[in-house]
């Protein structure tokens, strides 16, 4: 499997999100929510810190 | 705000509260030692279809995606870097599907020169540490402290 570094974190970040929003939340409408909220955490978060480390020299 | 440990609370909120299933402790480690044969299988076996096979798909995807990344199951073996063993402890908690892969001698031999061995190797690390993290979800189920 040859994925890119944007598709992994893609669905990494899918995942991880699917297990923490049902092991953290007990309401299906609840898990679904802190779901979403942990995906696109994750993405956000990887994209800026992408970005600040993008201008680093090593 | 009427609390459910009230004299006066509704009959009705004093048994929601405490009418929570629990298993013996015997069952309750056999569920959990359960998760570590097939990831959500402790759920399935308590009933919780959806929530088990969430957990089977995640977790098992994760893994079976790492190792075609070509990542890395880390061994027990003492002879490497000491910090090694935290990659086997991760490594470890998907239990069965670990133990086969290391046995196959092909599976999870991890190749450095390929572009998603790092990414794969965080998969397979994730998915042991999520698995664990599903046991002890299936723990707080059998033993009645979560719905």
């Amino acid at each position: 499997m040859n994925l890119s570094h944007f598709e992994a974190l893609l669905v990494f970040a899918l995942f991880v999100s699917v297990v923490f929003g049902i092991v953290t939340k007990n309401t299906p409408r609840d898990q679904f929510r802190y779901g979403v909220f942990v995906f696109f955490s994750f993405v956000c978060v990887a994209t800026i810190v992408g970005w600040l480390m993008y201008p680093l020299p090593w | 705000m009427l609390n459910e440990n009230s004299p006066n609370a509704p009959a009705e909120m004093k048994t929601a509260v405490r009418e929570l299933p629990r298993l013996n402790m015997g069952l309750t480690v056999a569920i959990c030692c359960s998760c570590f044969v097939i990831p959500g299988l402790g759920h399935i076996l308590m009933g919780r279809w959806i929530r088990g096979i969430l957990f089977t798909l995640a977790i098992g995807l994760m893994f079976l995606m790492g190792l075609s990344m070509q990542g890395e199951l880390y061994t027990s073996d003492l002879n490497q870097a000491p910090l090694r063993l935290f990659g086997f402890f991760a490594d470890a908690g998907i239990g069965l599907m670990y133990w086969l892969a290391e046995h196959s001698h092909r599976l999870g031999a991890g190749n450095m020169s390929a572009r998603t061995y790092d990414y794969g190797t965080a998969y397979l690390w994730v998915c042991g540490l999520l698995n664990y993290l599903t046991a002890l979800d299936a723990f707080d189920i059998a033993r009645g402290r979560k719905p």
